[in-house]
């Protein structure tokens, strides 16, 4: 049988136990604002498009990376909170390389109407498979309940 | 632009958690190539440390702590980092330093102590994404490995099987490496079919271990080399690229990225067909998959080809295009820019024939390391040749 690494006790060696103890408030940006305040409102999402190379941005965002150009107000536009899964994963270990007490379900989602994908939490009892070409769409947080974060997306589902 | 070559190399063993300090691991490490080239610290003109985040160590700003294990202490020093990336970048810095004329000797020093980092230096990772749009999903880089490693079976049909073959290759490849974390000649692809699932499809023996670790080369100038050796490794060419870190725009199948960074060092090395002039490669191997996604990228074979070299022996040691013959990431260990052990001093042992039991059959001339990093965006390549 092969050597299987797991956790080493990283206190063996004489050692001096410390941290590096910081806390953030990382702003939403510009872009950011625009889309999570939409969010808040509304069950879809907010895409910008490039004015010069049509591509359209999910999350939306100020300027395009390829033409360098700023992306104007009137090229922001709504698409619907779905789309279709391009790849995806099951997690059965944490960060921490504990297992989770669930396994998470993880997909990249092409959003449709756009040229972009996002990160979602998949609900389905279909673990450890592909789910490539899977057709998903939004389940969002009660609207009195949204605070304008990602988390306002509880996960997304099959449709 | 100066020609530029290597005069000498070293490398510390690789473990989950070893004694020394950082620091430490440097001196030990630069103490070997200073040995293997013949000088002392007053013939170092300059000094490159790469080193990856700053989190694993537990150091802020940690190439001002690893500096006197490095040589560097009143000399001219530059730390410079991309994540996974550093390990071939950090040699192609030393490169420039040279390559422009500022420098006859830079030595090249990569640490890394992940060790430090608890209860996983995987806990690090955590704070590499974006922090509006990726963190508070909670994900981690196994997470999104395992979905770049599903995009890519998926888009070639290919078996979990035929990844596993390369874990099984470089675990028995780093058998008689001296620094090796995991060499295992027993190990076969049942086992790796059977280890734990940590994020489906990828497998605990899918992926290389976090380790301790630091390396170190040496470069010299052209006009300076004749005093070292008579048949010097060349650095023939180098390349560096950069993908968006909006990742999810990408399709994750082709690691276009690679291919940048790697038709920018073959144009350097005067390499005009890499499957014929290339005799053998490093391409970076964190998890089995990257090994053959990377050989891809590096334009060594046809898109979803690389399994099917795997398969049938190619890639093998004494194969016809050898991959990983130090046993990479996935044997020897992975801490993380300290692995320019394996990427490019690798490719100066092989060039010089001073490998050992690892040493690839026919006298190879040409080698390509490769690493890569951030979040699947860097791409890192130099090209080594011998004479
Ligand atoms: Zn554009």
């Amino acid at each position: 049988m092969t050597f299987l690494e797991k956790q080493t006790d990283p206190t063996t060696p004489m050692h001096w136990n410390g941290d590096m103890q910081a806390d953030y408030f990382y702003s939403n940006g510009v872009a950011g604002d625009k889309f999570f305040k939409h969010l808040m409102k509304k069950d879809t999402f907010l895409a910008s498009m490039c004015p010069e190379c049509g591509v359209v941005f999910i999350p939306p965002r100020l300027y395009c990376e390829d033409c360098f150009c700023g992306i104007p107000d009137e090229n922001w536009v709504e698409v619907k909170a779905q789309g279709v899964i391009r790849t995806n994963t099951t997690a059965m270990m944490d960060a921490h390389n504990e297992p989770l007490e669930e396994p998470v379900v993880m997909a990249l989602i092409e959003i449709d109407e756009t040229d972009g994908a996002m990160l979602g939490r998949i609900k389905t009892d279909m673990l450890g498979m592909d789910l490539t070409g899977m057709m998903v769409k939004a389940k969002l947080r009660p609207k009195k309940e949204r605070e304008g974060t990602m988390k306002d997306i509880l996960y997304f589902e099959p449709y | 632009m100066n020609d530029v070559a290597v005069i000498g190399a070293g490398m510390t063993v690789f473990q989950r958690r070893l004694k020394e300090t950082g620091k430490e691991l440097s001196y030990l490490a630069t103490k070997m190539a200073l040995e293997e080239a013949g000088i002392t610290k007053k013939d170092i003109d300059m000094v490159v440390m790469g080193s990856a985040p700053d989190a694993f160590d537990g150091i802020h700003q940690k190439g001002e702590n690893l500096l006197d294990g490095a040589a560097g202490a009143g000399k001219p020093y530059v730390r410079v980092f991309n994540g996974g990336g550093t390990g071939v970048f950090a040699p192609i810095a030393g490169w420039w330093h040279v390559a422009s004329g500022v420098a006859d000797i830079a030595l090249v020093v990569c640490e890394e102590k992940m060790g430090n980092c608890y209860p996983h230096p995987q806990t690090a990772f955590r704070h590499i994404w974006d922090p509006i749009l990726d963190r508070p999903l909670a994900p981690n880089l196994v997470w999104l490995f395992a979905m770049e490693m599903n995009r890519y079976m998926t888009k070639y049909n290919i078996k979990k099987e035929d990844i596993a073959r390369v874990a099984v290759k470089n675990k028995r490849n780093a058998v008689g490496h001296p620094c090796a974390q995991l060499p295992d000649e027993k190990i076969t692809i049942e086992d790796v079919l059977n280890s734990e699932m940590m994020a489906w499809p990828v497998q605990r023996l899918d992926i290389s271990p976090p380790s301790d670790g630091a390396s170190a080369l040496i470069l010299c100038s052209k006009d300076k080399v004749r005093q070292f050796t008579d048949d010097p490794v060349w650095v023939d060419g180098v390349g560096w690229n950069i993908d968006s870190t909006m990742w999810t725009n990408r399709d994750l199948c082709f690691p276009r990225y690679v291919a940048n960074a790697a038709r920018m060092a073959y144009k350097m090395a005067g390499i005009h067909n890499p499957r014929k002039d290339i005799d053998f490669a490093e391409p970076y191997d964190p998890f089995d998959y990257k090994e053959l996604h990377h050989m891809e990228g590096l334009l060594l074979c046809n898109k979803g080809e690389a399994p099917i070299l795997t398969r049938e022996g190619v890639t093998e040691r004494d194969g016809d295009m050898p991959m990983c013959p130090s046993g990479g990431l996935m044997g020897v260990g992975n801490p993380i820019a300290a692995t320019m052990g394996q990427k490019v001093c690798e490719l100066y042992w092989q060039l010089a024939g001073k490998a050992g039991k690892r040493q690839i059959p026919g006298d190879p001339l040409v080698g390509v390391g490769q690493a890569w990093g951030d979040i699947m965006q860097m791409a890192t390549v130099a090209v080594l040749r011998r004479g």
